[in-house]
């Protein structure tokens, strides 16, 4: 499985954890933006520390949502 | 401790090169630090990601760059400084000052002792040629280059670092025995029921699975060529990958005042009993609130939170309490995930057919759920957490 990686942006509250956990990936300006890529684990750690679950993850292959 | 310190400016030592260490100098600098950063790596490499190291990276060549957290230049927009191949030898928490094996002092406004964990080695084996534990990247490349050969490897010990190695080995076309003290793999977190499970999913994929038996002889030297087992059972071997667990690599923090047995003790943000020293990752006991008890050892993503939040102590920043750690392994194309603590639960309820590779375990105390065992349900992930999280309140 390979996640893709989108941020709600209505959602998004700016907290940051995303960035703690795999800055990498996210960068905040006032929200969190998508600005890398990285492994599925990276993905998923920063998607369940979103306090406000901003982060959707999806198969990259089929396209089905796994997160949240 | 000599005066000759290399550091003009005091600033953060980072006593480790790993993903805590790593994550404690991004979030630093995010946040605006702007006084030095050092990050003292035992290895030759700048910080890079082990998950890899079981499964994509014993699969394909690859360069210890391709694994690495960021390119080489991050470091110099970031001003964070790489010491490189450097350990730390002595920590001196009352002056503030650090021991480096290069005979370097290091002082510091702050410390985070980030060393990790080192694998527990078997004594039976000790000084064979074939012989691979895997904790760095140079122990993966090491047994990728046997397993490119045709080969009968036995794994010793069924944790998920084993079960990995086991997998990746087998899809490689390697002969497999998985060899496991307890009555099946997981026991002591999963229970019988469920590891029992992955007992079966291993022996579908073709790997031999013993359970209930030590290593009682070794034959062959340099090279073993034959494992004795406790129950007279022989394996004969090209191979041995030994995955017995890990320990902290705390040693050099003998006679600091840091120590106890499973790491270095701290507060569930990071801190230990002397001021301004912090301690993140598998080297940390950290204090958990929901156990009641300091826990020793950790997964990837607690050793990434907890390095980040060490970070966030030193800044002086407002912390809640950590969330409920998890983790996950790929085995055979099977996401397999673990969520809370099943050794608080009274029951498990199932939902999905264990015979089958798509189930969920909920493990429950007093009708409540406090952990999950997850095969091939990512989705079902983020409402099982918080269920868990809710019980709680």
């Amino acid at each position: 499985m390979s996640y893709h990686v989108e941020i709600d942006e209505t959602a998004c509250a700016g907290h940051g954890d995303c960035v703690d956990v795999a800055p990498e990936v996210f960068e905040l300006a006032d929200i969190a933006r998508v600005v890398g890529s990285g492994s599925d684990e990276l993905l998923l750690a920063a998607a369940e520390l979103c306090p406000s679950a901003a982060i959707r993850l999806r198969d990259a292959r089929t396209g089905e949502q796994v997160y949240p | 401790m000599t005066s000759t310190s290399t550091s003009r400016t005091a600033g953060v030592a980072i006593l480790g090169g790993g993903l805590a260490g790593q994550r404690c100098a991004e979030t630093l600098r995010r946040h605006g630090y702007d006084g030095a950063i050092r990050i003292v790596c035992a290895e030759a490499h700048r910080p890079y990601d082990r998950p890899p190291l079981s499964k994509r990276a014993l699969r394909e060549p690859a360069d210890v760059g391709a694994l690495a957290f960021r390119p080489l230049a991050w470091y110099q927009e970031h001003a964070v400084e790489l010491l490189l191949g450097a350990s730390a030898t002595e920590l001196r928490p009352r002056e503030r000052a650090a021991r480096l094996s290069d005979g370097r002092t290091l002082r510091f406004d702050w410390a985070l002792i980030a060393t990790g964990s080192r694998p527990r080695p078997l004594p039976a084996l000790a000084g064979r040629e074939n012989v691979s534990t895997l904790r760095d990247f140079e122990d993966c490349q090491a047994l990728r280059e046997a397993l490119a050969q045709p080969t009968r490897l036995a794994v010793i010990g069924a944790g998920f670092v084993g079960q990995e190695v086991a997998a990746t080995a087998r899809g490689l076309g390697a002969e497999v025995t998985l060899i496991e003290a307890g009555p099946c793999p997981l026991a002591a977190i999963l229970g019988e029921g469920l590891g029992g499970w992955f007992s079966r999913l291993h022996r579908d994929e073709g790997v031999r699975v013993l359970c209930g038996v030590t290593v009682r002889r070794v034959r062959g030297r340099p090279r073993v060529r034959e494992l004795e087992l406790s129950d007279g059972r022989r394996v004969e071997v090209d191979h041995v990958v030994v995955g017995v667990g890990v320990t902290p690599a705390t040693s050099w923090l003998r006679g600091s005042g840091l120590l106890s047995d499973g790491g270095v003790p701290v507060d569930e943000h990071g801190r230990s009993r002397f001021a301004r020293v912090l301690a993140a990752g598998d080297a940390a006991a950290a204090y958990d609130p929901r156990r009641g008890r300091h826990v020793p050892g950790a997964h990837w993503e607690t050793a990434a939170r907890q390095g980040a939040r060490a970070a966030q102590v030193m800044l002086g920043r407002e912390l809640g309490p950590p969330p409920i750690s998890s983790f996950w392994s790929d085995q055979y194309g099977i996401r397999i995930q673990y969520v809370g603590h099943a050794r608080l639960g009274e029951r498990i309820v199932l939902d999905g057919d264990p015979e089958t590779r798509s189930f969920t375990a909920t493990f429950t105390r007093s009708g409540r759920p406090v952990a999950a065992l997850l095969i091939d349900r990512p989705r079902e992930l983020a409402p099982i957490r918080d269920l868990i999280e809710k019980g709680e309140s």
